[in-house]
């Protein structure tokens, strides 16, 4: 007894703080769906209330009815679902080999992904408009996931090496030795014991897409603008409409919500893999 | 297939593609750091050797916003190990029932920069912030207008931070609950039989186990803090007095506000080459190291 | 080669390629998408030509405008673009002088033509203006107690705002009962600009000849006015630097100021269920030692030289002038010719449209300059001065006389 009681005492105070913790983390994103939930006139009370003061749907159905939006969003859910299986399909087997067969070449290889993720975006926006109108591709759904893809990519090498880096060389050697090809090893041995990884990246590609900004800015204008651009439109020169905004983005949040409610499984796997590995 | 052969050909995708979309562009950037040239008209250019790079070098402007760069990035890389190595261990220790602290933890990652910019503003702008009339309600300022988070010059690269800090601590739970969801228990379990204590099977055990994710998280977000670009310029613009502007955004602002093309590609070029040096040394540091 | 076949046949190439360019492209910002859909409609009635708004954020305006001119071939056919940009897009954008007949040129208030002017060629043709004017609270200007309280503590009847004096005054008589007289803009600097027009100089940071006047004494008594009632008179929140125009017409609409300066168009766009709906009365921009002066707001349609559908965009324009009453029943309401205004002056639900014209023009209004370098003499030189003035400890007149000089380096003078 006397052995037990304080394990419980430590065991509630860290459900405490993590409760605080993620409590504390929410209350941003809540406020946005209160605000959201607030009549237009109240969203900029002084001072500002947390709760509506009155409940109203009205920058709900303001914002279904803007032009475009509806649009926008399948555009967004298009493009990070191909930025997202482009990156994966690029990056998987780069980060893989660099992680199992380490030698000069992929080392300068994970170096040269590091540094292609260090060019500010900025500075890429210009010639990467060039190049996507020499190709054609301006305002396309591909233009625009070839730019995404191309800073999504680098990230998902680093992020599936490190992943990579836990499974044991021997696990693909033994794979070997019963027979596999290289690339079988790879294929059915390797990436099937690493769902968490594969999630996580996977994630990481769609939710960067998802609400990437300045390229969709540049690179798309009518047929394939996507999701943040139309939001960012709500913020004009004639004020900032502040209601249909956050109701808005609030729309926009809930479809990678959802997603990650999918995956929390995958990610959940992790405990799996270390399992594997042990 | 020679090993040789198959690493070669899973590398090839990702170097074509990185090629043709980062190596090009990069190369057309460096390429039009030694002109003089307006963005608007790429076609009349004139040599001008390193002028922009001496022009840039000497110039306080972009020093200062470099020394800016540094200051959010730190502060911000900062909190957010802090708190998501933080969040990391407190699910990990409630593993089974971290479900839901996870999904809800993983929200700000759901947000768009521009939106998250823009909530960050509405709750930090005076008169409306709803963030100074909790801390007063709270009894920790004395009235919701004692602190000016966007207007006072000495606070306002931190204030921004805020929202930086809450969008991707996120991404470090993420990513640091995965690697210590990767460390075996059983490790872990022997330590503890031995009467190793909380604290030095962390320091000795949890934390160098978990240095390829760490490095990894150091290394991908300190480069996306010293880029950061939106998520600044929705909240501030890099005002008032130009105090929040950091070095992506003087580049921006060189390169397509003001047409310079020349000057903003040599200031991007320079900013690449710091980088590099910089994640570099990182990168030798903690991943090189711990293969040893 | 016979001369009339020639014309035949050329006159025959017109028309196809009339007849080919059956839709143009117009690169818009929000607003001009609203104020110009009536106009685009009732022109492909006409015509038959289609016209496709590409609608882009406000900064995406001028980027990619930018980007397709640089690459040499563009999308857009027409595009609707701020004043500030006029200078920077001038040689690359099509000469419409042709398009300013003597009726449009007539009908068209002389500081919007003056803006539309870049080394003597019209460029740009004038889609609406706007300025800011005065809005203030009738209910709190109406009530007798408050006009005998004023009266008897200032020696002059309250009415609406008419000079800097006024504005002072009845800004601190109105810091009361938890409320601002009014609000100093931090974030932006048009309204202080304005304020240099009113002080009486010859234009805003550089004259007619490119010269820059940053320092000279208008704009420092302009500055010194515009942040008194924030840091000597106390009648304006303190957090001056974060306030934009978002931010001042909320306080406004919120009930915590009694007067602003703002653009025109928000008189039509008070919220019905807001504190001060029916509340709200406007005047014309208040007058300095110069009298009455406004910052024009126009936007401007142009057609980039690039684009490959020039006579479609030139009729566009065109009608697009012809038709301009048609955007004041947008919700922006705004137009940018003297007889839309004019013909909508004495319906009710327009009583703003008589100040703006007053102010738009008044003879001390003038545009801000016309130079490709506007953008970064505004961020790099005024801004810092600006914002430092607004922080209340700086000497105005040293802090401008520094903006002037970063000003000239831009400039290379």
């Amino acid at each position: 007894m006397a052995d037990r009681a304080p394990i419980d005492l430590t065991k509630l105070i860290i459900h405490a703080v993590a409760l605080l913790l993620v409590l504390s983390y929410a209350l941003p994103y809540l406020y946005l769906v209160s605000t959201a939930l607030k009549p237009a006139v109240d969203v900029q009370q002084i001072p500002p209330s947390f709760l509506p003061q009155r409940l109203s749907l009205e920058n709900f159905t303001s914002v279904i009815g803007t032009v475009g939006l509806p649009e926008a969003f399948l555009n967004s859910a298009i493009v990070a679902v191909l930025t997202t299986l482009l990156s994966l399909l690029i990056a998987v087997p780069a980060a893989y080999v660099s992680a199992l067969y380490r030698r000069r070449l992929t080392m300068l290889f994970m170096l040269f992904a590091l540094i292609t993720r260090m060019v500010p975006a900025v500075s890429l926006g210009v010639p990467l408009f060039q190049i996507m109108k020499t190709l054609g591709l301006l305002d396309t759904t591909i233009g625009l996931v070839l730019a995404h893809t191309s800073t999504a990519v680098p990230l998902a090498m680093l992020l599936m090496a490190a992943f990579f880096e836990g499974v044991p060389k021997e696990l693909e050697e033994a794979a070997r030795v019963d027979g596999c090809t290289r690339f079988g090893a790879f294929w059915h041995i390797v990436l099937p014991v690493m769902p968490s990884g594969l999630a996580i990246t996977a994630l990481f590609s769609f939710i960067a897409s998802w609400n990437e900004f300045l390229y969709a800015l540049l690179l798309t204008s009518e047929s394939s603008k996507t999701a943040p651009i139309v939001i960012a439109e709500f913020n004009s020169v004639y004020g900032l409409a502040w209601g249909p905004m956050t109701a808005a983005a609030v729309l926009y949040s809930l479809p990678v919500i959802l997603v990650t409610l999918v995956l929390q499984k995958q990610i959940v796997g992790g405990l799996t893999f270390g399992a594997v590995k042990g | 297939m020679t090993e040789r052969r198959f690493v070669l050909l899973m590398l090839m995708p990702a170097m074509l593609f990185l090629g043709l979309l980062v190596v090009y562009p990069v190369a057309l950037l460096v390429y039009n750091s030694f002109f003089d040239v307006k963005l608007i008209d790429p076609a009349s250019r004139v040599f001008v050797g390193l002028a922009n790079y001496i022009e840039a070098l000497t110039s306080r402007r972009i020093l200062e916003s470099a020394v800016r760069t540094l200051k959010y990035s730190v502060f911000a890389l900062f909190f957010e190990l802090l708190f998501g190595l933080g969040a990391a261990l407190l699910f990990a220790a409630i593993a089974r029932h971290s479900h839901w602290h996870r999904t809800i933890f993983a929200l700000p990652l759901m947000i768009s920069p521009i939106v998250a910019g823009l909530l960050w503003r509405f709750l930090l702008v005076g008169n409306i912030g709803i963030l100074n009339y909790g801390l007063a309600a709270l009894g920790i300022i004395p009235d919701p207008g004692a602190i000016k988070w966007l207007s006072d010059t000495d606070i306002v690269i931190y204030s921004v931070a805020a929202a930086d800090i809450w969008l991707t601590t996120s991404f470090v739970a993420l990513v640091s609950y995965a690697g210590l969801m990767n460390i075996p228990r059983d490790v872990l379990e022997a330590a503890r039989i031995d009467g190793t204590n909380a604290i030095n099977r962390f320091w000795y055990i949890t934390l160098p186990m978990l240095r390829p994710v760490l490095a990894v998280v150091v290394v991908v977000r300190g480069i996306d803090a010293l880029k950061t670009f939106d998520l600044i310029w929705i909240q501030t613009q890099g005002g008032p007095r130009q105090q929040s502007e950091v070095l992506s955004m003087n580049i921006y602002q060189r390169m397509v506000r003001y047409g310079d093309l020349g000057q903003a590609s040599a200031t991007a070029t320079l900013f690449l080459l710091v980088m590099i040096g910089i994640a570099g040394l990182a990168y030798w540091k903690i991943w090189r190291a711990d293969r040893g | 080669m016979n001369k009339t076949l020639f014309g035949a046949v050329a006159a025959l190439c017109l028309a196809t390629s009339a007849a080919q360019a059956e839709a143009i492209t117009v690169l818009v910002e929000g607003g001009g998408h609203s104020l110009q859909q009536a106009a685009a409609d009732a022109f492909t009635k006409e015509t038959g030509i289609e016209v496709n708004f590409v609608e882009v954020p406000y900064q995406g305006v001028f980027d990619k405008l930018t980007a397709e001119i640089a690459s040499g071939t563009s999308n857009y056919d027409v595009a609707t673009i701020d004043v500030v940009w006029n200078a920077a897009f001038a040689s690359h954008v099509e000469d419409l002088s042709d398009l300013f007949t003597d009726a449009v040129k007539a009908d068209i208030p002389p500081a919007l033509l003056a803006d539309a002017t870049v080394g003597g060629k019209l460029i740009a043709m004038p889609a609406w203006a706007n300025a800011e004017i005065v809005f203030y609270r009738k209910d709190l200007w109406e009530d007798p107690a408050n006009q005998a309280a004023f009266k008897a503590q200032y020696g002059y009847d309250l009415a609406p705002p008419a000079d800097w004096q006024q504005w002072r005054d009845m800004a601190k008589f109105f810091t009361k009962d938890g409320m601002f007289g009014t609000d100093v803009i931090g974030a932006t600097s048009e309204e202080w600009m304005a304020e240099v027009l009113q002080a009486g100089s010859p234009g805003v940071i550089l004259d007619d000849a490119g010269q820059v006047i940053l320092d000279n004494q208008a704009h420092i008594d302009a500055l010194v006015n515009y942040r008194a009632p924030l840091c000597e008179d106390k009648s304006a929140p303190d957090n001056a630097l974060e306030i934009n125009w978002g931010e001042a017409q909320n306080l406004f609409y919120q009930g915590q100021t009694a007067m602003m300066k703002f653009w025109a168009h928000a008189y039509k766009m008070t919220p019905e269920d807001s504190k001060i709906a029916g509340k709200v009365g406007v005047a014309p921009m208040i007058g300095g030692p110069a009298g009455i002066a406004g910052i024009p707001g126009p936007w401007y349609n142009v057609i980039p030289s690039t684009s490959e559908h020039k006579d479609a965009a030139r009729q566009f324009i065109a009608f697009a002038i012809a038709h301009n009453g048609l955007g004041i029943e947008a919700p922006l309401g705004l137009a940018a010719t003297n007889s839309a205004y004019a013909s909508y002056t004495d319906k009710p639900g327009y009583e703003h449209f008589g100040p703006l014209l007053a102010t738009l023009s008044a003879p001390a209004t003038k545009g801000r300059p016309i130079n490709e370098h506007y953008q970064e003499l505004v961020d790099e030189a005024v801004m810092p001065a600006f914002q430092g003035a607004l922080e209340c400890q700086d000497n105005v007149a040293e802090l401008l006389h520094d903006a002037a000089a970063t000003a000239r380096d831009i400039l290379g003078q």
